[in-house]
């Protein structure tokens, strides 16, 4: 029989992002004191360690120490996340949009595939901004039709863990903590470059140039 | 005097409920549709004071007490008016108090006890419009003002709502517990209006309000929230537009690397399987059960069970021998219906110099009498000579067979 400990220290050895959509039970686990800092003990001596993003709302693995090696995966790996940036945010106005309620997407916001196409089918501007952003290499679609576009997103999205799907009969998404991970490197880049993305919005508001 | 005001109120009632379609179409729509009702039955309306014009431009609208009525007793979400003048009416309980106790002093009791009656109802429309008011607040708290659209739109209402609020707050600071309570002075009725109902919704009122306070703010905190990531997305699609080449620079080779960017691989592998313990028999049992089920499936691709495409000419020609065969042998039975001799297989094989192995040529002559309906066969005698198996005793090798007639 495993431990939740165990449990939880292979989820994190695999990489996987715990939050309290995709697994509360490991999520309550590592937040409960005392278990991570064994879990941390655990960790060190695979040259990792816990880490958190969003307030604790995210936890991963990291590495402890950087050598040679490991600055080469996560090389890699921001590569990818930068380059999956402008899809994924196009896709978040899009669902913000299609949304009617102009609520942002969070990790727990459900997002209901046939209410969400309805609204795209019938907003010819948004068909042809899915249409755009299934294209991307990330999605990668090659369907012409709007429902196969939209499938084809939502599909890479569940297997990059940005979105969960609780009920395999249902087209009912949830969205991740991984979603709060995302917001966080675009704010993270957003300071470190001094873009200043939230004024620039505002002026544009302001303006009313755009969106 | 008291009977025609009933009267008057009991025919405005009256005039409410049979126009109750025009009104509640009014407070729907917000004007009236002069097109669709009797100009008389309108005109009747506005007499009694149920709707009025507010200048000759416009159009007709309800009144603001029938409005009131409706939002009250329908605790539509729609109603933001807020009542706060609690200032003004205090002012008139002090007045009536003040009348009540005159009259008592002066022993005009009918007067006292009409002064007393109003002040009641005084006393009651305040703590009714402070728990209105509450739960008017709370009601569009709960939807979280899910009557507008926009984020943006929140926001603004919910900043109209903490106005009104801190108003309500201000408002409730003019209650002078002391002042009341030193204007009532021994009297138990006074005392029971005027202190103790007082305070009691004073007290509950004040509760709630700064539950209500909390509510607005955390409400306004997520709704900034919400309003801060949407101007991040929007910003960072504006400044890709704007620069479509920018890339972030690589903070993975900082010496320092953002914790947000260190991610471990995955180390885990599957592990690999013991055959040798004994508590795993029975999965691996059903593991390999399923590999056979799989083997069976996959045989569905051999190269071997290919369709091919048939050669139709080299059978025929296959079927062409076996017929010469055929035809030989009919031939033979027919020499000896014919002669009615007996001849032996090889003889007939000999004189007609046919170019067939011996031994095929038996076994078809064998397998041509076989090969006869029973009635047939009873016309032929047919015989076999030969020799036991040197060796193997019970076998008896066919050297030729002989045919004739019954």
């Amino acid at each position: 029989m495993m431990t939740e400990q165990g449990r939880v220290l292979e989820l994190l050895l695999s990489g996987a992002f715990i939050c309290q959509v995709s697994d509360e039970d490991a999520w309550r686990f590592i937040k409960t004191s005392g278990n991570s800092e064994k879990l941390e003990s655990q960790l060190n001596m695979l040259n990792r360690t816990l880490a958190s993003a969003a307030d604790g709302d995210v936890f991963f693995a990291a590495y402890l120490t950087l050598s040679e090696k490991e600055r080469k995966v996560i090389g890699a790996q921001f590569q990818e996340v930068s380059a999956n940036l402008l899809p994924l945010v196009e896709w978040l106005l899009l669902i913000q949009q299609a949304n009617g309620s102009d609520v942002p997407v969070t990790s727990g916001s459900a997002l209901r595939l046939s209410e969400i196409q309805s609204v795209i089918e019938d907003t010819p501007a948004y068909a042809e901004q899915l249409e755009k952003i299934s294209r991307y290499r990330m999605f990668g679609s090659t369907s012409t039709q709007l429902d196969g576009q939209l499938k084809q997103v939502f599909k890479r999205l569940t297997d990059l863990g940005y979105l969960l799907k609780p009920n395999q009969e249902k087209q009912i998404y949830i969205a991740t903590g991984k979603i709060e991970y995302l917001y966080e490197v675009i704010r993270f880049i957003d300071e470190t470059e001094a873009l200043s993305l939230t004024e620039q919005a505002e002026s544009a508001v302001q303006q009313g140039s755009l969106l | 005097m008291n009977q025609n005001m009933y009267q008057a109120g009991v025919s405005l009632l009256n005039a409410l409920s049979r126009h109750a379609d025009l009104i509640m179409h009014t407070y729907m729509s917000g004007t009236v549709d002069e097109s669709k009702y009797s100009a008389k039955v309108i005109e009747s309306l506005m007499q009694q004071d149920v709707l009025w014009r507010p200048d000759g431009e416009s159009k007709i609208r309800l009144k603001h007490a029938v409005r009131n009525l409706l939002e009250g007793s329908l605790k539509d979400e729609r109603n933001r008016q807020i009542d706060a003048n609690i200032g003004s009416a205090l002012n008139s309980l002090k007045t009536l108090a003040a009348h009540y106790k005159e009259a008592i002093y002066h022993q005009r009791y009918a007067e006292a006890e009409a002064h007393l009656s109003d002040l009641g109802e005084h006393v009651y429309a305040l703590t009714e419009s402070m728990s209105n008011n509450v739960r008017v607040l709370f009601s569009r708290i709960n939807n979280e003002f899910g009557y507008v659209s926009s984020i943006d739109a929140k926001i603004r209402e919910n900043e109209l709502a903490q106005s009104q609020v801190s108003e309500l707050l201000s408002q409730l600071e003019l209650f002078r517990f002391d002042e009341l309570s030193e204007l009532a002075g021994s009297n138990r009725e006074l005392r029971q209006l005027l202190v103790v109902t007082l305070q009691h919704s004073f007290s509950r009122a004040t509760q709630e309000l700064s539950i209500v306070q909390g509510r607005l703010l955390e409400l306004l905190g997520r709704f900034r929230e919400f309003r801060g990531r949407t101007r991040l997305l929007k910003g960072f699609l504006l400044h890709m537009e704007q620069k479509p080449d920018f890339a972030p620079g690589n903070y993975t080779n900082l010496t320092q690397v953002p914790m947000l960017f260190n991610q471990a691989e995955s180390i885990i592998k599957p592990a690999s399987v013991d055959v040798n313990r004994v508590e795993h028999e029975n999965d691996l049992q059903v593991l390999v059960g399923n590999i056979k089920a799989l083997n069976r499936i996959a045989r569905g691709a051999d190269e071997d069970r290919k369709a091919s495409v048939i050669q139709v000419e080299e059978q025929a020609e296959v079927s062409f021998v076996e017929d010469e065969y055929k035809q030989a042998v009919e031939a033979y039975f027919c020499h000896v219906i014919d002669t009615g001799e007996r001849l032996t297989a090889l003889q007939y094989h000999e004189k007609q110099s046919l170019n067939f192995d011996p031994e095929v040529w038996i076994y078809q002559v064998i397998g041509g009498y076989h090969g006869l309906s029973f009635e047939e066969q009873q016309y032929f005698a047919i015989d076999t000579t030969g020799h036991p198996d040197p060796v193997y005793d019970g076998n008896f090798i066919i050297e030729d067979v002989e045919l004739g007639l019954r």
